[in-house]
């Protein structure tokens, strides 16, 4: 073992806090204390680890620092994949800094040279949430989320793929939460806090999954960091401080059971951070000595506030290596260098300290293949998901398929030099905006700029853009003080020609597209080069025909749109191929603007409806009904604003109990009988009362019963106003119910008679006799829907005055135990959806005359689904409908994001996902819901796109596009839930061309539907 | 975190006679779309010894400020010759570039300017009375001194919390407005006014 204290990682004396090495091992941060501020540094690794760099003065020490943090940075943690560093400080913060490409070397602007930054890192995300200091930062397994903890007692857990939101605050801590750790097979999180306890929280639900305290209790006095570990392997958690027989102690906590028998112990004051070798090691095998194979075992470093360290060996009893007295000031922070061999450790007096260790002393490392089989064993899934074989071999047969794929490249260039434009002009001297040089733009600046003058008479200039912020890659390089040559922007020039061109170039056509998106977009960078290089090219030679040329401002700004969504998705898609991330038409683009439109009432909608799920069922009294009533109303008050087309599918809550429920305590026996007995609660008789039918246009129902007695006989008043206009109809008995839409109102009365009026108060229908006591009515366009109390659902059309469901028996599925319909659903087609309060929820086919099971909130397809690279862009997943009120929102990310770390072997979820599409597919069919269905059909082609399912993917393209040739004999329905099945196909087109492998079936379809269009 | 950070001061026409209009080109890059205009002004610091002498050679307002980076030249007029010390108009003295963001300075950029008469006879035997036509002015380009101070750049957020970040030194009573620093290494520089990430003294 070899140990080194660079002097020159410092802080200028201040406290360090915390210490990370780059995954990539070439670099590492500091964060702490600065001088008014805190401070962030980014570090050269090679100087550390070889003295001929530390001495060469050409090798630079300081590669970047940030002063943004306004207070103490406690935390600096780089994410897996090495492209961002989080950090968290006094100042409440989390930044989240993106390396940015530059030419050069730049300062900041009024500092001294020896202070230039070699590297620029900027920061792209600030996060907002924590009330107090934040202590610890940690990125999960495979960077899908981000975990804050602070001295605000909570736990924030940040979705990484899209900061700034939050997918959870873990609370329950009832002191400042000081460390954070994830479970390496990411089911897991662990805090610990000053309140003498070690929370574990899982990620599937985001809630508490135990909490140890025992090993706490006798913990005193405070230390400033709690940085507990979790072993490689997974098996155990390491805490920092607690205390055994009054000792200060790592304790041991093993993930079976959560046992807490073994310890760490043996330093002299509280342990402060614990860190685990991210390698899982086994013996080195000594030549001659018996070949057994001896179990694999971790390496974990302690350090304590008594300013010493200590490295295990979980296969030894006591220390490989203890190292007292390395510090003036308790240890801070430890990082193991990726290889597992070496380790830095900071302090508070503002000093690091290296270890070298050699494999003889810790052991022969585990491959990775070899990590992920014992995870692959132990919890039967690997974080490592195997990507599918690259296809850059793949020859293109067929000139269509070649054109398409060009015309994606062409695409993707486009969008490429069009953020050249933004990046190119800062990033290269050469670099132009809106077709000028930076050059002139600077000689004309006064005159060209816009100055007014404001109303109170004061100067007021416009300052002029000259590029647009959103890779975050582009450099300060250019303002600091390099000359503005003609002649370095000639060399500029000339040492970035036209390689990068090459994929224009017809003579290689195939390259591009295979490309895995890790590769050329995860990180920007390469893509920024070419791009930059592309625009070089094009400014210097305008003659050429080369499409990067952009000398239009207007278009820069959809360009950067894209672009971020670019980065977006493709840290949601590692490894996918990427075609499929990379190419969204402008009809795709189209979509999603109009589901974001389409979001935000549907939004409304959902929370209106969550809560009446929570309201708890109760029983069947008349006081349900007045419930009912207020619950409507809130719906309603709620959906205010909202698009009138989305009122008509209402979801409304019903106090509906079976019998069986109510008796279940008293006779279990009656449980098992089918259930004629089965009856839903009736609305008793009132006096009065009013009923909000819709908002917008604002549409009341107000009910007064018993009102004139015309010779002793008593009539009951309906009154209905809508928009202001009302109408006023008398009926013989007692109102119970009343129900409207835009188009119908209907009432229920006694003696089961049930009335349907226009919207201008013409009774369409003589009354309705109903089999039993009305329980629910509900009303949607022109269909009129009533539960009764016999639990039979009937549905008219009372426009063409057609039955859709006729006395429909509820018993199927409101069989078993405590089962109530929680919500009711009546969709524009006059489906009829009942949520149950076992989180299904069912619709009746009328067609099929069944029941379909369209949801199921227990659903572990759902659960275990992953198809977040087959997304569209952006969250267009969040389509509005019918399906998706049913469904609610326990289908969305967080869950599915869980299941995607640790659930089941890969194979097994790409099954799970197939299915779970299928039946949204079939379920967005059978409730007709044209727009859901489309949505969906693209996202499970897409899907199969992805993963290379040729037979189904085959199947629909055969069922969309019929038969080419009419025959009479044909059964094939041109159209489908209202869509033009051809026109699906025409969208799917460009989804399966983005597969090679697909490209025969991409060729079949694109010639048949051009013969169609011929025809 | 600073919503706008100052990138580059280029001082453009320079040296240049005493009477002609100051000139900066201002490059500065933003994060985030600033909801109000960002207030430049430039002082002049007539006289080394007193703030009395300063004066305001003009502000301007800079906006609509989106994200990213933006430059634009600021040209004010010379300074007021019958406002400045008789003493004081030949030698060095200092302008400052201040920028405001809903009247909160989060930086200053100080500029050293040597105001001398460039024909040997006059700089030999200068006039009793300063001969303003006569000066030459030469801003010392190549060596900003700047200042940056935290603010709040959120409207929303307590202002006290502003205040609470300021960095130390600055929390000694003196007033964030743009009150002229008498300093950068002159005499009768108050020590620890100039935080951050202000250069030694030259």
């Amino acid at each position: 073992m070899k140990l080194l204290k660079p002097t020159w990682v410092n802080h200028n004396g201040k406290p360090i806090f915390s210490v990370d090495i780059h995954p990539d091992g070439t670099k590492f941060a500091t964060g702490g204390q600065g001088q008014d501020s805190g401070k962030v540094v980014i570090w050269n690794m090679s100087p550390v680890l070889q003295e001929d760099d530390e001495k060469d003065e050409n090798v630079p020490k300081m590669l970047c620092q940030m002063d943004n943090h306004l207070a103490c940075v406690n935390c600096v943690r780089w994410s897996n994949s090495g492209m961002y560093l989080a950090s968290g400080g006094d100042d409440k913060l989390i930044m989240v800094w993106k390396r940015a490409t530059y030419i050069g070397p730049s300062t900041v602007f009024g500092s001294s040279g020896k202070l230039a930054n070699v590297e620029q890192w900027r920061c792209v995300s600030i996060l907002r949430s924590h009330s107090g200091d934040v202590m610890d930062v940690a990125w999960s397994p495979h960077d899908a989320w981000l975990a804050s903890c602070s001295v605000d007692n909570t736990v924030v857990i940040w979705n990484a793929v899209k900061f700034p939101e939050i997918l959870a605050t873990l609370r329950g801590h009832s002191g400042l939460v000081k460390g954070l750790t994830w479970d390496p097979v990411g089911k897991y999180i662990a805090s610990q806090a000053d309140d003498r306890s070690l929370k574990v929280w899982r990620t599937l639900d985001w809630q508490l999954e135990t909490s140890i305290t025992k090993p706490f209790d006798e913990c005193g006095g405070t230390t400033h960091v709690l940085r507990l570990s979790w072993s490689p392997d997974g098996h155990y958690l390491v805490s920092a401080h607690a205390m055994n027989n009054s000792g200060p102690t790592a304790q041991i906590i093993e993930r079976e059971g959560w046992k807490t028998n073994m310890d760490f112990v043996g330093h002299r004051k509280a342990v402060t951070v614990v860190k685990f070798n991210p390698k899982i090691f086994k013996k080195k095998q000594k030549n001659g000595s018996s070949t057994k194979p001896s179990c694999p075992y971790c390496c974990c470093a302690v350090g304590s506030k008594d300013r010493s360290l200590s490295v295990w060996l979980t296969c030894l009893k006591r220390p490989l290596v203890v190292i007292h007295e390395l510090f003036d000031k308790s240890i801070m922070d430890i990082s193991w260098t990726l290889n597992g061999l070496g380790i830095l450790v900071c302090s508070m007096d503002g000093s690091v300290a290296f270890l070298d260790f050699s494999q003889d002393e810790l052991g022969d490392p585990l491959s990775e293949e070899e990590k992920s089989r014992i995870h692959q064993s132990t919890y039967g899934k690997s974080l490592a998901i195997m990507t599918e074989a690259q296809l850059s071999t793949a020859v293109i047969e067929n000139p269509e398929m070649l054109k398409y794929q060009r015309r994606q490249q062409q695409q993707q260039l486009d969008q490429k030099s069009a953020t050249a434009r933004e990046t190119g002009s800062t990033a290269s001297v050469a670099g132009v905006v809106n077709g000028e040089s930076l050059e002139d733009i600077r000689k004309n600046l006064l005159k060209k700029q816009v100055e007014t003058r404001t109303a109170d008479g004061r100067r007021r200039i416009t300052p002029l853009c000259i590029a647009q912020l959103d890779t975050g890659d582009f450099s300060t390089a250019f303002f600091n003080s390099i000359p503005l040559s003609g002649s370095l922007a000639g060399t500029v020039l000339t040492s970035q020609s036209s390689p990068q061109l090459l994929p224009l170039d017809s003579s290689t056509p195939a390259s591009f597209g295979t490309k895995p998106s890790t590769e050329s977009v995860a990180s920007a960078r390469p893509a920024g080069d070419s791009v930059s290089k592309d625009s070089v090219n094009a400014t210097s030679t305008p003659a050429a025909s080369s499409p990067s040329v952009l000398t239009t401002p207007s278009k820069i700004e959809p360009m950067k749109a894209f672009d971020s969504r670019f980065t977006e998705r493709s840290k949601a898609t590692p490894g996918a191929p990427a075609l499929a991330s990379v190419t969204p038409t402008a009809v795709e683009r189209l979509k999603e603007q109009s589901l974001v439109k389409e979001l935000r009432p549907r939004d409304v909608l959902e929370s209106s409806s969550d809560s009446d799920e929570k309201v708890p069922v109760t029983k069947p009294s008349s006081l349900s009904k007045r419930k009912l009533d207020l619950e409507v109303e809130t719906v309603e008050k709620k959906k205010k604003g909202r698009p009138r087309k989305d009122s008509r599918l209402m979801p409304m809550s019903l106090s509906v109990q079976s019998p069986a429920a109510l008796t279940a305590e008293k006779d279990a026996v009656c449980l098992s009988v089918p259930a004629p007995a089965l009856k839903l609660p009736m609305p008793g008789p009132q006096r009065a009362f009013t009923l909000q039918v819709s908002s917008d246009p604002s549409m009341y129902i107000e009910v007064e019963n018993e009102v004139t007695a015309v010779g002793g006989t008593k009539l009951s008043r309906l009154k209905c106003s809508r928009e202001g206009k009302e109408w006023e109809t008398v009926l013989t008995g007692r109102i119970l119910t009343a129900a409207g839409s835009c188009d119908v109102v209907c009432v229920a009365c006694e003696k089961r008679l049930l009335s349907v009026f226009s919207t201008c108060g013409r009774r369409l229908l003589p009354p309705i006799l109903l089999p039993s006591p009305v329980s629910t009515l509900h009303c949607t366009g022109s269909y009129v829907m009533a539960l009764t109390a016999a639990a039979t659902l009937s549905v008219w059309d009372v426009h063409r005055q057609v039955v859709v469901v006729k006395e429909e028996p509820l018993h199927s599925i409101l069989a078993g135990s405590d089962m109530t319909v929680s919500q009711i659903l009546l969709t524009q087609h006059g489906i009829p959806v009942m949520n149950l309060s076992d989180g299904k929820a069912y619709c009746f086919n009328p067609s099929l005359s069944a029941w379909n099971l369209v949801s199921d909130k227990q659903d572990s397809l759902a659960q275990c689904a992953d198809f977040r690279s087959s997304l569209p862009p952006q969250d267009a997943m969040l389509c509005s409908g019918p399906l998706a009120i049913v469904q609610g929102r326990a289908s969305t990310s967080s869950g599915r994001q869980a299941a995607r770390l640790f659930s089941v072997p890969h194979a097994v979820q790409r099954e799970a996902t197939l299915a779970y599409l299928e039946s949204q597919v079939a379920a967005a069919l059978t409730l007709q819901s044209s727009h859901e269905y489309r949505h969906w059909l693209l996202l499970y082609a897409r899907y199969l796109v992805n993963e290379g399912f040729e037979y189904r993917l085959r199947e629909i393209c055969k069922d969309l596009l019929g038969p080419v040739h009419s025959s009479t004999g044909s059964q094939w329905e041109s159209t489908v839930v209202g869509l033009r099945k051809r026109d699906l196909l025409k969208e799917l087109l460009p989804v399966i061309g983005q597969n090679l492998r697909f490209q025969r079936l991409f060729t079949e379809c694109q010639e048949q539907l051009d013969i169609l269009r011929d025809k | 975190m600073a919503k706008v950070s100052v990138l580059n001061v280029a001082v453009l026409e320079n040296p240049s006679p005493f009477h002609s209009p100051f000139r900066f080109e201002i490059s500065f890059e933003c994060n985030e779309a600033l909801a109000d205009d960002l207030e430049w002004k430039i002082i002049y610091v007539g006289s080394a010894e007193s703030e009395e002498f300063d004066q305001i050679l003009d502000s301007v307002l800079v906006g609509p400020v989106p994200a990213g980076r933006h430059m634009f030249v600021f040209q004010a007029d010379a300074p007021n010759p019958s406002l400045i010390p008789e003493t004081d108009a030949v030698g060095v003295t200092v302008v400052l570039i201040t920028c405001t963001y809903h009247g909160q300075e989060f930086i200053r950029v100080g500029y050293y300017v040597n105001n001398e008469y460039p024909s040997p006879e006059l700089r030999e035997n200068p006039p009793l009375k300063p001969d303003f036509s006569q000066l030459q002015r030469n801003i010392l380009a190549s060596n900003p001194r700047v200042t940056r101070f935290h603010i709040n750049w959120d409207n929303n957020t307590d202002r006290l919390e502003a205040i609470e970040n300021q960095d130390p030194a600055l929390g000694c009573g003196f007033p964030l407005s743009c009150t002229p620093v008498k300093g950068l290494g002159l005499p009768g520089c108050v020590p620890g006014l100039l935080p951050e990430n202000s250069m030694d003294c030259i």
